[in-house]
């Protein structure tokens, strides 16, 4: 007869046990219960913008046909939405050096990389908000056509994922730093992490299908 | 034990990330400068998904380590990614100008 897996190691705040090997939260799958939520979360986030995506697409057509009509290519600039693409693709690597180097005990390297994508996030944010600004004052708003409409849903809910990404990034950050042999620290950036990289894959969407083609 | 050596599976060294990043980076500015030269819609849309669908890949499989990891968590995003791609593509057929509903 088999032993079933012991989950008494798992502490939340780094006592001292916490130097014992990271014990994952194993399911019936065999796999950590934690990265299969989030994975769960992120595939429904993407039905959730696929959702908002196929509205722009769909409407697209049909703002151009009505008599509020506003062009897209009128308003969106392509070379200052590529460079916030930059920043969030940046960020991206930024995020997966932090988790290397967290795997490799590298504390120092960890530091840079994490806040570092913290940065980049909210630079990324503040561009927004100007992009946002700028529309807004060329009459582009929520109600002045299905372009605005759909534009200021679909880019408005990625932005506050990227807040909400930025705020759980900056928590794992403090959290990581007050209790640095916390078992749970690897699970915790990679959870945070692949949060990350998902809002970054949303806006590798957005930027083709909404601000390219 | 699984856990680790699935981690091990995913993880790669810095310089690869850097060129990974480099390669996703270099993609970037392509479609960019593509759009810049003014192709035919018809010529110009299917470069550009290729290449949006290249980046998606790279981020995925080698940011998120979904190549390599356990397959719980790639069943876990890949069914609901083929779900939104298939809803997607279905209701752009449907809303077509051409054959659609709204035509």
């Amino acid at each position: 007869m088999s032993t079933p897996p012991t989950h008494t190691t798992q502490d939340t705040h780094g006592t001292p046990s916490s130097h014992a090997a990271p014990a994952p939260m194993l399911g019936s799958l065999g796999v950590d219960s934690r990265k299969l939520g989030v994975w769960a979360f992120i595939g429904s986030e993407t039905l959730f913008f696929a959702a908002l995506i196929t509205i722009y697409l769909i409407m697209a057509p049909v703002n151009m046909a009505r008599s509020d009509a506003q062009d897209p290519k009128e308003f969106l600039d392509i070379a200052f939405t590529s460079l916030l693409a930059a920043i969030l693709l940046a960020s991206s690597l930024t995020m997966v050096l932090a988790l290397a180097a967290n795997k490799r005990g590298d504390t120092r390297q960890f530091r840079i990389w994490h806040l570092a994508t913290v940065i980049l996030g909210f630079c990324f944010l503040g561009g927004q908000v100007y992009e946002f600004n700028k529309l807004l004052h060329e009459g582009v708003t929520l109600s002045s056509s299905l372009f605005g409409t759909s534009f200021f849903v679909l880019t408005g809910f990625h932005g506050t994922h990227v807040a909400i990404g930025a705020i759980w990034l900056l928590s794992t950050f403090f959290k990581v730093t007050k209790y640095p042999d916390s078992p749970e620290n690897a699970m915790d950036i990679e959870l945070a992490g692949l949060y990350w990289h998902f809002v970054d894959l949303v806006w590798v969407a957005i930027f083709t299908l909404i601000y390219l083609i | 034990m699984e856990m680790t050596h699935a981690h091990e599976e995913g993880a790669h060294s810095p310089r690869f990330y850097w060129i990974v990043g480099g390669v996703l980076a270099a993609i970037t500015i392509v479609e960019v400068l593509i759009t810049l030269i003014h192709l035919p819609h018809p010529l110009l849309v299917p470069i550009l998904l290729v290449l949006s669908v290249i980046k998606g890949a790279g981020v995925i499989m080698f940011f998120m380590h979904l190549r390599g990891d356990r397959p719980p968590y790639q069943v876990m995003f890949l069914i609901p990614f083929t779900l939104a791609v298939t809803f997607i593509l279905f209701f752009l057929l449907l809303f077509s100008q051409h054959v659609g509903i709204a035509g």
